[in-house]
């Protein structure tokens, strides 16, 4: 029996859909597996971010519907073996999809896969009820902004109100170097506000728009540093306890002064 | 909202002439051929019961002939689909190749596979439209 | 002076700009986290009156009970007029 794991945030723009295809990435090239599902109906983005828009012949909705077989909806990876998709319906709205019958397709996909990911939609209407209905655990990410930590915080409100206990926290496209400066809030300042525990620390990196224009995820580029966290967020999931990594390039002269002094 | 469905019923009349750009998650169906005077834009989808063409751009999902006539054809300025299914067949581009022909291009099924050709003039093709 | 040794060393000073957002967020929050929905102040209002009437006849018509912010912190404050105290035996 698997796991059903949700990665929401309640605001847009912050890294949902792009952690959501590392991760499934990332624990497939661990050897499990993994089905992806876009919930996100009308605005659907997995199956770019992924390069496997142009398989989708079935979605979401036909298998709810039960237009068709989940089997036959499911797309499979280019690279990874264990990996598969469910894509989003491009052309029907939210109300498409009830919340029971969530549950129902969470249930089954359970049975067959080791994790189960639900890619979120921005908001907390219709569509992130939808996307919880069927999770077991989530994955909250936010970056290091005003508006998308008060977005987190109200998500884990909801989530804590729907019985989905001890979401863990992502912290997306942080820049050591203006954390440094003191102009972007750090990891402590963060998870001292949300309370909540930390899973990973994605820094910001080129890389990752690179990747989506491919249709490649970065976790599998062993030079990238947001793979990297990646890699490890994908770790830490599966139970092992893998240290943060150092987001710092090079320590600085004005740092080792700094530590001198006593600073 | 997101759904946008133009089905026309002209029961005497055999095409519809749709004058915009089709954009993502708009849906265009008719029994009939469908012919586009502008773009076809990605995670848009055309289901004809005949024949598309399309004057512009095709970058998102064709499907002619959906009722299983292996006789339709898809046509258009630029044939770069996401995905083109005539009748029961599905095609798409191979994966990472670049797909950008610079004349307009027709997709019909060819001893069992979807083939695509230049389309060198639209009299060479008639026949194929009139059916 | 200071500000420029601040700098030099890396040193958050009050108004790095996450301080400020830290600070704002804290405040955003703190309301954020105890708004109440009018319905469940409505109710908090009836179990408070029928509560009260046990020891002081009140006037119910101008009672009045509402969350109050102030700069760091989320008051309820609740205003009840008084008509006279019962009498106890």
């Amino acid at each position: 029996m698997g796991e059903v794991l949700v990665i929401t945030s309640g605001k847009g723009g912050v890294g949902k859909t792009t952690t959501t295809a590392n991760i499934g990435t990332g624990l497939a090239a661990l050897g499990y597996k993994v089905v992806m599902v876009d919930t996100d109906i009308g605005l659907r983005n997995l199956d770019v971010v992924m390069g496997l828009e142009n398989r989708i012949v079935y979605d979401i909705v036909d298998v709810i519907s039960g237009n068709c077989n989940h089997k036959k909806a499911l797309i499979k990876d280019k690279r990874q073996e264990e990996l598969y998709l469910l894509p989003a319906s491009q052309t029907r709205d939210k109300s498409a999809v009830t919340q029971e019958q969530m549950k129902e397709l969470c249930q089954t996909l359970k049975n067959e896969f080791d994790y189960v990911l639900i890619d979120c939609p921005a908001g907390i209407e219709g569509g992130f009820k939808n996307a919880i209905a069927g999770a077991d655990k989530a994955i909250v990410v936010t970056t290091p902004e005003v508006s998308a930590v008060r977005d987190a915080d109200r998500i884990i409100g909801l989530l804590e109100a729907n019985e989905i206990k001890n979401p863990k926290l992502i912290i997306n496209r942080i820049r050591p170097d203006m954390v440094k400066r003191g102009d972007m809030m750090d990891i402590e300042d963060m998870i001292e506000i949300l309370a909540i525990d930390l899973l990973g620390v994605v820094p910001e990196d080129e890389m990752i728009v690179v990747s989506t224009n491919k249709g490649e995820p970065a976790v599998m580029d062993k030079t990238s540093k947001a793979g990297q966290a990646y890699r490890n967020i994908s770790l830490r999931i599966t139970g092992e306890a893998v240290p943060l990594m150092h987001l710092e390039s090079h320590t600085g002269i004005m740092s080792k002064l700094r530590k001198l002094i006593g600073f | 909202m997101s759904e946008k469905k133009v089905s026309v019923k002209v029961p005497d009349s055999k095409a519809i002439l749709v004058q915009r750009t089709i954009r993502s998650g708009q849906s265009i169906q008719y029994p009939g051929h469908i012919v586009v005077l502008g773009d076809v834009n990605p995670g848009a989808e055309i289901v004809a019961g005949g024949n598309i063409l399309v004057l512009g751009c095709l970058r998102g999902i064709a499907h002619a002939g959906a009722v299983g006539n292996e006789k339709a054809v898809v046509a258009a300025f630029r044939l770069e689909p996401t995905q083109l299914r005539i009748a029961n067949h599905i095609t798409r581009a191979p994966d990472g190749e670049k797909w950008a022909p610079r004349q307009p291009e027709v997709a019909r099924i060819k001893n069992g596979v979807v083939v695509i050709e230049k389309l060198q003039s639209l009299e060479e093709h008639y026949l194929a439209f009139c059916q | 002076m200071l500000q420029i040794l601040q700098k030099i060393f890396g040193v958050n000073s009050p108004t790095a700009s996450k301080v400020v957002a830290k600070e704002r967020l804290r405040l955003v929050l703190l309301h954020d986290r105890t708004s109440i929905p009018p319905h469940v102040l409505n109710s908090l209002k009836g179990d408070l009156i029928t509560c009260i009437s046990k020891y002081l006849d009140i006037d119910e018509r101008n009672l009045d009970v509402s969350l109050t912010n102030t700069d760091d912190s989320v008051a309820l404050v609740a205003n009840i007029p008084i008509l006279k105290v019962k009498q106890y035996l």
